[in-house]
């Protein structure tokens, strides 16, 4: 990687950038790798060392865990490195001298930079360096400090090193005592001790000086706002004129062999927390040729509205030097209205332009006659191309994003959502201009097949002109346009001269389903959309076969298409707005994979989204039984009984650890050698606070899937019972698997929620004083749980195992297990426990948290079932001591 | 006097720098001080013009092209499905697939994936009426290169199957035909027309294959974060021991220097990351998928397997290798529910498309069959979530809530009602009581009568309120699990003429069947062990602790199970239950647990008495020997499956209150209770 001439480096600049982990890596190593990896590891734990000497050695036994990482990334990683030192200050690739491999090196750095100088041994001062030549410190260090300068103050020459200016300086220094891994307090000359106190209180004023100077430069509206105050007056006939001579260089023609990983430069996207890209917009400019005529109209009202979008989303960004993505502000919506030499030669003129790497240009009308390409002409090289009429020769998959023409109706006209259901015509076809084979071809399916078809054409017999886009005849029959469209179930989308056409727009909001005629078209965004489900496409040969296809598909999934195709409407072609956003989108998820949005979150239409449930356990998956299960016992401070039911749970087979969860603050765990002896591992945790949800943390020391929670006084479960709740738990590894059974009721005097604990041929939860489930609802319980009801919870000590009751049937939309009989469950000594929980204000508490969970979710989520588990032979005619789980059931 | 000098020029460069704070700072402060008006556009964006609605549209409206196109396709340099691919030749059945036959000899591999061909549903033996005519290139061991073959027609609805990439010389032109290889270069794909198929190790299994091999559904706690594939095979692990715990962010990391493990066959880590350039990393990149590692692909070269119809996003992170850190903390930062959804993702798509080569070339010919079928193809959700797209059949329907495996995904749930099938065998006597009892469920539907005995109809029937339909059938005992178009319900209750059974026991069962739809609700149980003695499985009916099988002469199940048993299962296996009618029940048991890859449930039947015996014994027809047959049927038909299916279970389920010391009047299912 580092392939650099091992030259003295020669700005502490670099300490921005992972450059500065190359210093510190290969001055210094050995004493900063043990330490590094282990800071490192909080938080990037297997993040390369960057730069270790022996980076070349065939060997990598030498190397430490950071550098064989760093090795692992070794190509990729060198040509950002390379780029950097071709041009250290270059100002566009290098923009403050940052390699920009994003902001998490960066961060590392300054984390690195940051723990470096509060170490113990910073204090040390080595007793070579306290040797100045003058009090000025010394002047190696001085260098740096001014190249440093010269080129951040971008001075017009180099700065000499006697008479830099020393303010800044010392920060910098810092910096570079880190470098050369001098001790931080060695920088400030030797001197008596009162006359430090003046550095000290100099250095304050300078840090003072400093952070104002940088709200100074951070807040650069506040200061220039005070001109936008008013809003700004600006015409589109005032904007600057630019004369392009017509000689100005043209790109290329576009690259068709263009992919995301060869003709874009992802570096400039680096990596950003929110995983969003960051677009710029050039400033709208009037392009004039030599002769002063313009090289095309400024600017539609389209793609007005398309940069205003842009620049109204998260997306946007106004600093040129942290943009990922480049709109230009020249409109080539419509190839017609542009003079395609001139226009590519406004484009190379772009102050970023760069061969049109990362540009994206917006397109929906391209080509033009005779043979109307099914891209852009102009010449753009690698510049993206979100364009509406592609075809399968000119798109490039996985680069360009395929638009839909956006249909001006839609502003005009306001069609309200019909639902699904037959309608009066089977099929329409109302587009004008079609050639005359299509058009004989619609015509003879038309006479066969009557009422149900309608062919549609231009009004010829209409007096105003105006008004006739509105309008469709069918002999002298005048329909309305696109009203008409509503009445049909299907629609008919033909190629014209452009394979993309803006009917599609206007089919959809009608949500009529389209029969897309248009071999080798790229569908709009048919990247993320699945157009199966809102659409029929048919090859061209097979038009006249149109209506038995059509006729083939159930009434059911029709209707489900017309939801569909209205939905696609909504959500992505209705507006200008609908179009940028999804375009971005699209090459969003492109630069950032991982945060990709998924299949159903493009296609589903909300109320699939609301209705469905995707359990988190999908997999159908039974555990193998030596796994085990961990069981959760918390406790208070009833240790008798905590004894008793640790004694109890070691005796089930299948027990492979015991936590026990020490809720009490006030009094300390007994000791070790009080504590029942038993064969698996048994661990007490001490938590901070009193609190319900200690039971569910996800506490690290659960290594198996299965946990078993069970409070401290239930000691009348057997083995048995204890063991077969297990195996059941394993054939339902994705539910709430427990022993007491409660039920909900909805109470129609009081016309809510009821908690019902009596005997009842139902159950929708089970307690947790007693239950198996999967250690991921810990999780969920801890950090997903809705709205308030963690803290609520906490606060009423109640209601905990009712939360995850609501948590679990919620996520799975699954009911739960009850296992085994009912039974008594408590001690028998614990009746005054036993009486209250009968109490009749508890019943009430617990139907108040029903209410407020329900309210809370939004829905009732519990599912109610009417059975439970036993063994197979559980009170069968068979021999007892045959039975694999005999002991169950009695009391 | 020097060090005077020297305070005196720091009180001087004090007060220039308090001077500087009070310009710069206060100046700020003030700033900030002020109410700030609204600012149009917060930051400055793209100005809001004056004159916007004095712009012009892009298009207008009439502007129309004056001379639309000839319909003629626009030409390009290669095929795409609309214009090389014929389909006319498929209406009807859907897609007909002849395999060219070797020329001379041929290995064994060869020979076996050419019966697994012809033996599925897909086969013709006549090239004339086939809609896809597949050759075979996969001898590469024995040097053979298949040369151009008869009807090659330009290679028009050819598909050139190429299992495993070891290139013969283009002896032919490939043309108009398709071609199904191993991880594509992305440059040489054609995106919809081209099929890409996984790289197979040389000794994957022809059928069955092994399982996924995740144990548990997330990882364990501790475990490698990342796997690295080495270039000469095997994979080394990070083994610092930190995990990046995704379960608490505040866990301790154990410090120290990482260990690099060398040589391991299956990484155990939570992620794996493979290379983006060399397509023999695709290799690497099943055998994650087998270990249930999420692969991370470094800007792949090669198309993903199936990229077609399988979303990828759910089972792997295909990300850009220019940003290899970023990656590394995306990975580092994802969530564990998504953790979680990616690993599991990666067990269902092994074990439904990637585990044998037989489900590999099913896949393919699926994929072309969806392409023909353009819109009553698989929908998306079919194909990406259990049990897969070989499993849940487009010609069933296209609605994924007609399936019982949907209902959650599409917020849907199983009719309420049921239809009861019972099969009437040679003794032939119309089974009256049955009838009532079963008509006396609310929730039954109707009643169908399957009648497969030599006798003839009876003419009277017992009066019912159930509608009351008599099938007469063929005789053959693979009739009862045929898609009879009169079944009208979701849920179908398979009876025998000799099953007794009470209402109760009916409505209960229904009502569990409504929470397992997917699964079979039976009453009668068998098992299946393995029999060390003999080296193979054994067959049980007795009563035992467990179970892995229920009959279905007394069963719930979705009548989509009667689709499949018909339609997917191979000739043979229907044969073999047609002459060994015990091994009907056994068949359909492993049908539905390939399927669900669960056990069936138990539910209590009332009378455990000796009549249960003849019931038990197996399925209808003439029984010489009852139960000899049996591990028979489940040896034959494990040995078809390739894998063994069958899961037991120890649990039944029962009413809440079943046998509980509380009054029998507060029961809702009392008769259960009966001795």
């Amino acid at each position: 990687m580092f392939t650099l001439p091992q030259k003295d480096f020669s700005a502490p600049t670099t300490c921005l950038g992972p450059a500065c982990m190359q210093d510190l890596g290969s001055s210094h190593g050995d004493d900063l790798e043990g330490e590094c990896s282990r800071k490192l590891d909080q938080k990037l734990p297997e993040l390369p060392g960057v730069g270790d000497s022996a980076m070349f050695s065939p060997d990598t036994s030498y190397l430490s865990s950071r550098g064989r990482m760093i090795k692992w990334f070794w190509d990729s990683a060198e040509e950002g490195y390379r780029t950097y030192h071709m041009d250290e200050y270059d100002e566009n690739k290098n923009p403050s001298g940052i390699i920009n491999l994003g902001v998490s090196e960066n961060k590392l750095c300054f984390d690195l930079l940051s723990w470096r100088l509060s170490q113990s041994d910073m204090q040390r001062v080595e007793p070579s360096l306290l040797q100045y030549a003058d009090w000025r410190g010394h002047l190696f260090l001085r260098e740096e400090v001014a190249k440093f300068l010269s080129f951040y103050c971008k001075s017009p020459a180099p700065l000499r090193p006697e008479n830099e200016c020393e303010k800044e300086a010392v920060c910098v220094i810092m910096c570079a005592s880190v470098k050369y891994n001098i001790r931080g307090p060695a920088l400030i000359p030797r001197m008596k001790t009162k006359h430090r106190i003046y550095y000290i209180t100099l250095f304050s004023i300078v840090l003072l000086g400093l952070i104002a100077t940088g709200m100074f430069q951070f807040w650069p509206h506040s200061i220039e706002s005070s001109n936008d105050w008013n809003v700004e007056k600006r015409s589109v006939r005032d904007v600057p004129v630019v004369r392009l001579p017509a000689d100005s260089p043209i790109p290329e023609r576009g690259d068709l062999s263009c992919r995301m990983h060869t003709c874009f430069d992802v570096y400039r996207c680096g990596f950003n927390p929110k995983n969003k890209i960051k677009v710029y917009i050039y400033a709208l400019k009037k392009y004039v040729d030599d002769f002063g005529v313009p090289v095309s109209n400024t600017i539609s009202r389209e793609y007005n509205e398309l940069l205003t979008a842009i620049s109204d989303s998260d997306y946007y960004t106004d600093d040129i030097n942290r943009a990922c993505l480049f709109v230009p502000s020249i409109d080539v919506l419509n190839q017609n209205t542009l003079r395609i030499k001139e226009t590519a030669q406004a484009l190379a003129q772009l102050s970023r332009w760069d061969r049109g790497t990362n540009h994206l240009l917006f397109n929906m009308l391209p080509g033009g006659p005779p043979d109307y390409n099914t891209a852009l002409d102009v010449p753009r090289d690698r510049a993206l191309l979100a364009g509406g009429g592609f075809s399968t020769w000119t798109y490039r998959q996985g680069y360009d994003v395929s638009i839909p023409v956006y249909s001006p109706l839609s502003a005009e006209v306001d069609l309200p959502e019909k639902g699904p259901g037959p309608r009066r015509y089977f099929l329409i076809s109302s587009q004008v201009g079609l050639h005359p084979e299509y058009r004989e071809d619609l015509e003879a399916l038309q006479v066969k097949h009557g009422e149900s078809v309608l062919v549609l054409d231009k009004c010829t017999n209409l007096s105003e002109g105006g008004l006739s886009i509105r309008k469709r005849c069918h002999k002298h029959q005048v329909f309305d346009y696109p009203q008409v469209l509503q009445e049909a179930t299907f629609c008919v989308v033909l190629r014209g001269a452009r394979l993309g056409q803006a009917i599609l727009s206007d089919v959809l909001q009608a949500g009529c389903v389209p029969v897309v005629i248009a071999d080798s078209y790229i569908l709009p965004f048919s990247e993320v959309l699945d157009w199966k489900r809102a659409s029929v496409v048919v090859p061209e040969e097979k038009m006249s076969d149109v209506y038995s296809i059509l006729q083939s598909i159930p009434q059911r999934q029709i209707e489900e298409m017309q939801r569909q195709a209205r939905w696609f409407w909504e959500a992505y072609f209705q507006s200008i707005k609908a179009i940028a956003l999804a375009t971005l989108q699209i090459i969003n998820d492109r630069i950032y994979p991982y945060a990709a949005i998924s299949y159903e979150e493009w296609n589903d239409p909300p109320a699939v989204k609301w209705g469905s449930v995707s359990n988190p356990l999908f997999l159908p998956l039974i555990p193998p039984q030596s796994q085990g299960f961990t069981a959760i016992v918390l406790t208070y401070d009833r240790v008798e009984s905590l004894f008793r039911v640790i004694t109890e749970v070691s005796k089930v087979p299948s027990l492979s650890k015991l936590l026990v969860v020490w809720n009490n603050q006030n009094k300390n765990p007994p000791e070790d050698s009080l504590w029942p002896k038993i064969r698996v591992p048994l661990k007490v945790v001490r938590t901070a606070e009193n609190k319900l949800s200690n039971r569910f943390f996800p506490y690290d020391e659960i290594e198996t899937e299965a946990v078993l929670a069970i409070d401290d006084d239930i000691i009348m479960l057997t083995s048995d019972e204890l063991q077969f709740g297990y195996e059941v738990w394993r054939e339902f590894p994705d539910r709430l698997v427990g022993y007491p059974g409660r039920l909900h009721l909805w109470d129609h005097e009081m016309n809510k929620w009821k908690y019902e604990s009596e005997w009842t041929n139902e159950v929708s939860m089970v307690l947790t004083g007693a239950a198996f489930y999967h250690k991921y609802f810990n999780y969920l319980y801890t950090y997903k749980m809705p709205g308030d009801i963690k803290n609520w919870v906490d606060a009423h000590m109640n209601c905990e195992d009712i939360a995850m009751n609501f948590l679990v049937a919620n996520v799975t939309g699954k009911a739960v297990i009850k296992v085994t009989p009912r039974k008594k469950f408590k001690c028998p000594e614990c009746t005054a426990i036993d009486g209250l929980s009968l109490d009749q204000t508890h019943m009430v508490e617990r139907s108040e948290c029903i209410n407020k969970f329900a309210s809370v979710f939004g829905t009732m989520p519990l599912k109610v079932v009417e059975h439970r588990a036993d063994p197979v032979l559980y009170k069968d005619d068979f021999p007892e001591k045959l039975k694999s789980f005999p002991n169950i059931g009695s009391l | 006097m020097q060090s005077w000098r020297r305070r005196k020029s720091l009180w001087l460069i004090l007060s220039a720098s308090w001077l500087l704070l009070v310009l710069l700072g206060g100046f700020s402060l003030l700033r900030l001080a002020l109410p700030s008006r609204p600012r149009p556009g917060a930051p400055q964006g793209w100005p809001r013009w004056l004159d916007a609605e004095l712009l012009q549209s892009f298009s207008q409206a009439g502007e129309l092209p004056e001379d639309a196109a000839s319909p003629q396709a626009p030409h390009g340099g290669s095929c795409n499905w609309g214009a090389c691919f014929d389909t006319s030749k498929c209406r009807g059945d859907g897609l007909k697939v002849f395999v060219y036959p070797a020329s001379g000899p041929i290995s064994e591999t060869h020979h076996r994936i050419l019966a697994s061909i012809e033996g599925s549903r897909f086969h013709t033996f006549s090239p004339a009426g086939a809609c896809l005519l597949l050759l075979l290139s996969l001898d590469a061991q024995t040097g053979e290169c298949s040369s151009m073959p008869l009807q090659w027609n330009r290679g028009r609805n050819h598909l050139v199957l190429r299992l495993h990439p070891a290139p013969c010389p283009k002896t032919f032109q490939l043309g108009q035909a398709m071609v199904a290889e191993a991880s594509p270069t992305v440059d040489s794909f054609r995106p919809g027309f081209d099929v890409a198929l996984p790289f197979l190790p040389e000794a994957h299994p022809l059928r069955g294959g092994a399982p996924g091999q995740l144990q548990q559904h997330s990882p364990q706690p501790g475990i490698t974060l990342l796997a690295l594939e080495e270039e000469r095979g095997g994979w080394r692990t990070a083994d610092t021991g930190s995990s990046a715990c995704p379960w608490d962010a505040r866990c301790e990391q154990d410090p120290g220097p990482g260990q690099t493990q060398r040589g391991e066959t299956l990484p155990n880590a939570t992620f794996c990351l493979i290379s983006g350039h060399r397509p023999e990393a695709a290799s690497r990149f099943l055998q994650a998928l087998q270990a249930g590692c999420i692969p991370v692909l470094l800007s792949p070269r090669w198309e993903l397997p199936f990229s077609e119809v399988i979303d990828w996003t759910k089972a792997a992170i295909v990300a850009d290798e220019r940003l290899p850190l970023q990656v590394l903390a995306a990975l580092q930062e994802m969530s564990p529910a998504r953790v979680l959804a990616l690993r599991q993702q990666t067990q269902f798509l092994w074990d439904a498309y990637f585990s044998s080569v037989e489900k590999v070339i099913h896949t393919t010919l699926e994929v072309i069959q969806d392409r023909i079928f353009g819109t009553s193809a698989h929908p998306s959700l079919l194909w990406n979530s259990p049990p897969g797209a070989l499993l849940a059949l487009s010609t069933f329907s296209t609605s994924p809530q007609d399936f019982p495996f949907y209902h959650l995904q599409q917020g849907s749930r199983p009719e309420g009602r049921f239809s009861a099938l019972i099969w009437v065998g040679p003794p032939g006597q119309p089974p009256l009581k049955l009838i009532q009892a079963v008509a006396g469920s609310q929730h039954c539907a109707q009643i169908l009568v399957l009648w497969s005995n030599e006798r003839p109809l009876p003419s009277s029937w017992p009066e019912t309120a159930m509608p009351l339909t008599v099938i007469d059938g063929h005789r053959k005992v693979s009739d009862r699990f045929f898609p009879y178009s009169t079944i009208r319900t979701d849920a179908i209750l398979s009876l025998d003429a000799r099953s007794s059974l009470s209402t109760s026991e009916v409505d209960f069962a229904f009502v569990v069947w409504q929470s397992f739809p997917e699964r079979m609700v039976g009453f009668l149980t068998s098992s299946h062990f393995w029999d060390e003695a003999h080296g193979g499985w054994g067959y049980t009916a007795e009563r035992t602790n467990e179970f892995s099988m229920v009959l279905t002469t007394a069963a719930f199940y979705h009548r989509y199970y009667h689709t499949l048993f018909t339609h997917s299962l191979p000739k043979a296996l229907r044969t073999l239950a047609d002459e060994a009618p015990t091994c009907v029940d056994v068949l359909m048991n492993f049908l539905v647990a390939a399927v669900t890859k669960l056990p069936p449930i138990k539910v209590p039947y009332g009378k455990q008495r000796q009549e249960a015996a003849p019931l038990a014994s197996g399925g209808p027809g003439p029984r010489s020997k009852p139960q000899a047959a049996a591990p028979d049927c489940v040896n034959q038909i494990a040995a078809a499956f390739g894998h063994m299916p069958l899961l037991s279970s120890r649990l039944r389920l029962d009413p809440v209150l079943f046998k509980d010391p509380v009054s029998v009047q507060r029961k809702k299912y009392r008769s259960l209770e009966k001795p």
